[in-house]
């Protein structure tokens, strides 16, 4: 069905080595789906979602021709992955070094 | 009942009954009888009587009266179904239910283009994360946001004057919840007589402007020596503290008047010796207030409530009896009915239920609040009754425990120190340690884990240096010696500071407590030592 085609991709996704977490989010900002806890759901769809609006316009303010394609923000401890597109956002979690 | 009253009045008085009427037939007297007191002469005079106003006799006035219900119909009516019909019902298989559920979890709304959007996206996205795993570009990749200081640095010395006179020691060290206020406890700790020179805790708020090290905030006086002193985990102004008389005092440091808020009165069920270690442990009801646990040299181990009088009520005890100790590990000479001194005690992050307690003889106990077991003490006539919480022994020191603390970062490791200068990284799944450190020659008097890195503790020694040592660094040397003291008076206790963890409080026998900012190396996390951490609390498995 095409749900489960939506959960198939999801989950071959969530099973890659070092994944902690994946969360698909609307163009609102709000978590559709999601791997992980409520609340840390929550924070990160937030906060990424902002995070690329601002990437985003950064980018296109340099070169209106131009467009965001992908980010990757690295830390410490892991590193986020966001997939943009007009209508949703894929974030995927992961650590790199396990 | 009385109708009538005769009165027999006298000229002159002589102690007489006054006579009264007979009750009504089938009335219930009471007895009633008056006595008036009288000198000596008789006189008779005529009787007067008074009809009672209210009462009148029963005989002039009696109605008779009858009811009666009007007639009761009555019927009798049989109602019978007539009819039975069957019904059956019946899941469905599993496998269908669980498709269902993992439907229900996801939004009922269909998101249009959801599946076209994960389609195109994810083959980027699994080859962006398949080349992360095997990438190494950015191994050894180290970026500095804050000012590195390579070195320690002492911020602070604080002291105050009159104990220093007095030649008082800091027996016990408190950073409240919000961090900025530590409070300090003078006494004694190498005095073996009852003690009642007066002593005091200090408070002194580092984020101040014009903080003054000569001179604390608050200064709270003491009737004897304070051992050990306690914050409370989220209200920033309230203190605990055990005195070496074997009370425990609750002060509050909002309060202008008298910061005393709350005591335990001396009876038979408080402690009698001086009380080592003070904790607040979370209370029986969700979301209630915090109690205070209080262990002594008696070994007891006692829970109090704050009431609203300003009294702290006995609400749990536990005893430590050496007969009732788990026997994996044989104890030396003492008596068998004798009660072990606590000498430190450690509550678990992990675990609400379970302690950790450290006893003279250099035994660690592992024990259990929800124990109920009762303790081989006759019981204080009151009768709290006491409990023995003791459910399993750790291999022993040579000498007393004096500080024993468990991992925040790992549910089943814990540190603990003693006498002997040695510490011991223990696993709860074992008696015998992991790793026994010597870190000192002489005595050891107290043992933190780092809030911040899971692998750095820091530990207080009798020569007085703080040791900091990092178990990730694999040699046996410390990862820093910090000098408290030139002249070689041992630090008696340390602290981290709970929310600026570069911060390392420390106080000695001089009655001084010094501010240590650590530099950062010792701070920041590394990116596997939760992982490291992990694989050492996993030998004790092998």
């Amino acid at each position: 069905s095409f749900q489960s085609e939506v959960e198939e991709t999801l989950k071959r996704i969530q099973s890659h080595k070092g994944v902690i977490g994946t969360i698909v989010v609307n163009a609102e900002g709000i978590p559709i789906r999601t791997t992980l806890d409520n609340s840390t759901t929550v924070q990160y769809a937030g906060l990424l979602h902002q995070l690329t609006m601002k990437a985003r316009s950064t980018v296109r303010d340099i070169d209106p021709q131009n467009d965001l394609t992908f980010l990757r923000v690295r830390s410490k401890k892991h590193e986020i992955m966001v997939a943009p597109d007009k209508e949703y956002l894929l974030i995927v979690i992961q650590n790199p070094s396990e | 009942m009385i109708k009538k009253i005769m009165f027999r009045p006298l000229a002159t008085t002589t102690c007489v009954p006054v006579a009264r009427e007979a009750d009504a037939p089938g009335g219930s007297g009471s007895a009633a009888g008056c006595f008036i007191f009288t000198m000596f002469t008789d006189e008779t005079l005529e009787t007067v009587g008074a009809e009672s106003l209210w009462r009148k006799s029963r005989l002039l006035q009696q109605e008779s009266k009858t009811c009666q219900t009007t007639e009761l119909k009555t019927a009798e009516v049989e109602v019978q179904a007539g009819d039975t019909s069957e019904n059956a019902t019946q899941t469905e298989a599993d496998e269908h239910r669980t498709q269902h559920f993992a439907l229900e979890r996801e939004s009922p709304i269909h998101y249009p283009g959801l599946g076209e959007f994960l389609h195109s996206v994810e083959g980027v996205v699994v080859k962006e994360l398949k080349r992360n795993v095997k990438s190494h570009a950015f191994e050894g990749f180290e970026v500095n946001w804050e000012d590195q200081s390579e070195t320690v640095s002492c911020l602070h010395a604080l002291q105050y004057s009159e104990a220093q006179e007095s030649g008082l020691q800091v027996t016990s060290l408190s950073w409240n919840t919000t961090g900025s206020v530590v409070a300090c406890a003078y006494g004694r700790l190498d005095d073996g007589d009852w003690s009642t020179e007066k002593s005091f805790v200090c408070t002194w708020n580092l984020d101040r402007r014009g903080l003054n090290p000569k001179r604390p905030d608050l200064v709270i006086d003491v009737p004897t020596s304070v051992m050990c002193l306690s914050f409370h985990p989220s209200k920033p102004s309230l203190i605990a503290g055990g005195l070496y008389s074997g009370e425990v005092l609750v002060w509050d440091t909002s309060r202008t008047q008298d910061p005393l808020c709350a005591r335990t009165a001396m009876s038979d069920e408080t402690h009698r010796e001086p009380v080592y270690q003070v904790h607040w442990v979370p209370g029986a009801r969700r979301g209630g207030g915090f109690s205070v646990l209080s262990a002594g040299a008696d070994g007891r181990i006692l829970v109090w409530q704050l009431d609203s009088e300003g009294q702290l009520t006995l609400s749990k005890g536990f005893a430590l009896v050496t007969q009732q100790v788990p026997r994996n590990i044989k104890l030396s000479k003492a008596r068998g009915d004798s009660l072990l001194g606590v000498t430190s005690l450690s509550l678990c992050p992990w675990d609400s239920d379970m302690f950790l307690v450290g006893v003279e003889g250099g035994l660690v106990l592992k024990c259990s609040f929800s124990t109920r077991t009762p303790a081989a003490v006759s019981s204080p006539s009151s009768g709290l009754a006491l409990r023995a919480p003791a459910q399993f022994s750790f291999s022993s020191h040579a000498g007393p425990i004096h500080a024993i603390h468990c991992s925040p970062f790992h549910r089943n490791l814990f540190l603990c120190a003693g006498m002997d200068g040695h510490a011991h990284l223990c696993s709860l799944l074992q008696a015998t340690p992991l790793l026994s450190l010597r870190l000192s020659d002489s005595y050891l008097f107290s043992v933190r884990w780092s809030p911040t890195r899971p692998l750095v503790f820091a530990a207080a020694t009798g020569q007085g240096s703080v040791m900091i040592f990092d178990l990730g660094r694999g040699s046996l040397r410390p990862a820093a010696t910090i000098e408290q003291d030139a002249g070689g008076k041992p630090v008696y206790c340390l602290e981290f500071n709970p929310k600026q963890p570069r911060l390392l409080a420390a106080g000695n026998a001089d009655g001084t407590v010094k501010i240590w900012q650590l530099s950062a190396e010792l701070i920041e996390q590394g990116q596997r030592e939760a992982a490291q951490l992990e694989q050492l609390a996993n030998e004790a498995t092998e």
